[in-house]
């Protein structure tokens, strides 16, 4: 018999006011696997995890953790629940009062019996990871958006969580930096066997990275299935976002119409005919 | 016309029982976290130096002009019938009764209320308060209690040393200005007073620093709406704490009095 999934998202609906969010998603992530999570801006791909988090309350369906529904448990419990997840926010969310190695190190300090010198090598060693040694005493005000959720992911793997959830990590990384953080995720999964749900619009490390690939698009999930069968998936909209072509039924409204590049300007910026 | 007035009325109670509510469910769940571990001194101490020790100038200089004042005014009352000697004892009763507890009070709202509700609320718009929600802390815990503590802490000692400004405030201006005796002064400053009234004055400053720290963080709690959501909650919580604060007093007074 297979094992329950970790993360069980059952007939999730959600709206705010009359704006439809979410209407009956189902996802399932088994353990040890890394589920990437795509679609379009602003199709509540954020609302999905932090309805996973706890912090929405769904309108209809239920999200369960580890068999736990997570909207059913009391305030301990699902503080208790929380600390095998750690949370990548869009936006770091880092706090803005605290330095970088306190940031990092704030779960540890908070939820471990670790001494301070265990804890400053944990977070120098996840401030490593993601290329920022030596950042420890900035403060979240001086660095920049990139650097930000760079720490932001370390904070989130701190605590050596079993769950984790990332919400556009790379999103405004350079593509060196996009690979790391696509390493680190792999290596999460690879050594520890951690269970992970990451949102990316980066279509070459959702390939590198996930088990399943689920589309979500007008508040449904319209795909999850694993990358060789997402890329041949029939599906107009997955083609085109596959594509990442504008024409086609993934918007609601038609796009500006497309101009063919002028032939002067292509040759004098194409940067492999300089060399 | 009657109907539209009455539904907007009728909406208007809503909305503030709602509040209430949620206001009292949220005090509940910070005075519940008080002894819930882990324990965080660090914080604690931190809100200590900003609610107290940074409060100490404010104090001291509004206790001071408060006094004074008071004591230019009763002097020239009492002149008219001749009792000035009076003044000392009247000065001493409204400084402790009601002007130390009372001014502290409502400073204090508009001096560490209003950081608390600031703060707070720039958490909450920059998902600050959900990021401690996904690192397991309870924010309620987190924040309000070191805030709450510290306030309801320090504000009894404020007063003290407010009583203590307000008696040299007062023997500034009777005794060095107004050339009245300063053994009479000291004699009369206490005399209509007993042990009793220090204790309503601390009881009241304990109430009032409650009050001033649940008001301003549970206004910075539910903050929303961006800039301005966090322009707003200051403003609010100075408003509803200093209300609450009047309000408070006269109850503390007529109970703890009779
Ligand atoms: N607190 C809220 N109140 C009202 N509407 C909201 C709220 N949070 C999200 N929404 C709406 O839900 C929709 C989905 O938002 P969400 O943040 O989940 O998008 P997303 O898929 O994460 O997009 P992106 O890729 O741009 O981050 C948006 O259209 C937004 O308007
Ligand atoms: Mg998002």
């Amino acid at each position: 018999m297979e094992s329950a999934p970790v993360i069980d998202v059952v007939n999730l609906s959600k709206a705010f006011g009359p704006k439809v969010v979410l209407s009956n998603v189902n996802l399932q992530v088994n353990e040890g696997e890394s589920l990437v999570v795509m679609g379009g801006s602003g199709t509540g791909k954020t609302v999905l995890l932090r309805n996973i988090m706890g912090l929405l309350t769904p309108d209809a369906g239920h999200v369960a953790v580890d068999g736990k529904i997570i909207q059913q448990l009391g305030r301990e419990e699902l503080f208790e629940t929380r600390k095998k997840i750690g949370m990548c926010f869009q936006m770091a969310a880092l706090f803005d009062s605290m330095s970088v190695e306190e940031n990092v190190g704030f779960a540890l300090t908070r939820h471990t019996s670790m001494t301070p010198g265990e804890i400053l090598n944990r977070v120098d060693e996840c401030l490593e990871m993601v290329g920022l040694k030596g950042s420890n005493k900035l403060r979240p005000s001086e660095l920049s958006g990139g650097m930000k959720r760079r720490v932001g992911f370390a904070r989130a793997i701190a605590l050596k969580p079993k769950i984790l959830l990332f919400d556009e990590p790379t999103t405004g990384l350079d593509p060196v930096m996009t690979d790391v953080i696509g390493r680190i995720i792999l290596g999460l999964k690879l050594e520890l066997g951690v269970t992970s749900i990451t949102v990316t619009h980066d279509l070459k490390s959702a390939f590198e990275i996930a088990d399943r690939i689920a589309l979500i698009f007008r508040g449904e999930c319209i795909a999850c299935e694993t990358p060789e069968a997402f890329r041949v998936n029939p599906h107009p909209v997955v083609q085109q976002f596959l594509r990442g072509d504008a024409d086609g039924p993934f918007l609601q409204d038609p796009p500006p119409p497309r101009r063919e590049p002028r032939e002067t300007s292509r040759s004098t910026f194409d940067p492999l005919q300089s060399v | 016309m009657l109907n539209s007035l009455l539904e907007k009325i009728g909406i208007q109670v809503l909305g503030f029982l709602d509040k209430a509510g949620d206001f009292a469910v949220v005090s509940g769940r910070a005075v519940a976290a008080i002894p819930r571990r882990p324990f965080d001194g660090r914080n604690l101490m931190r809100q200590f130096l900003a609610v107290g020790v940074n409060s100490i100038p404010v104090i001291l200089l509004t206790s001071l002009a408060v006094s004074m004042v008071f004591a230019v005014q009763l002097v020239y009352g009492f002149k008219q019938f001749q009792a000035e000697g009076l003044a000392a004892q009247v000065n001493g009763l409204a400084i402790i009764r009601e002007l130390a507890p009372v001014i502290s009070g409502l400073m204090m709202a508009g001096r560490v209320g209003s950081a608390m509700a600031a703060e707070l609320g720039t958490m909450q718009v920059t998902e600050q308060i959900d990021a401690l929600e996904c690192l397991a802390t309870d924010p309620i815990q987190y924040l309000f209690v070191p805030r709450l503590l510290a306030s309801a802490i320090t504000l009894p000692l404020l007063v003290c040393l407010s009583i203590y400004v307000g008696y040299w405030g007062g023997h500034f201006l009777l005794v060095a200005v107004e050339g009245q005796s300063s053994v009479i002064y000291a004699n009369d400053f206490y005399k209509l007073l007993t042990i009793r009234d220090l204790y309503i004055a601390m009881t009241k400053a304990f109430v009032f620093g409650v009050i001033i720290a649940l008001v301003g963080c549970w206004r910075g709690y539910r903050t929303f709406g961006g800039a301005e959501g966090v322009g707003n909650a200051p403003t609010s919580s100075v408003v509803t704490s200093s209300l609450w604060i009047l309000i408070a007093d006269f109850f503390l007074t007529k109970i703890l009095l009779v």
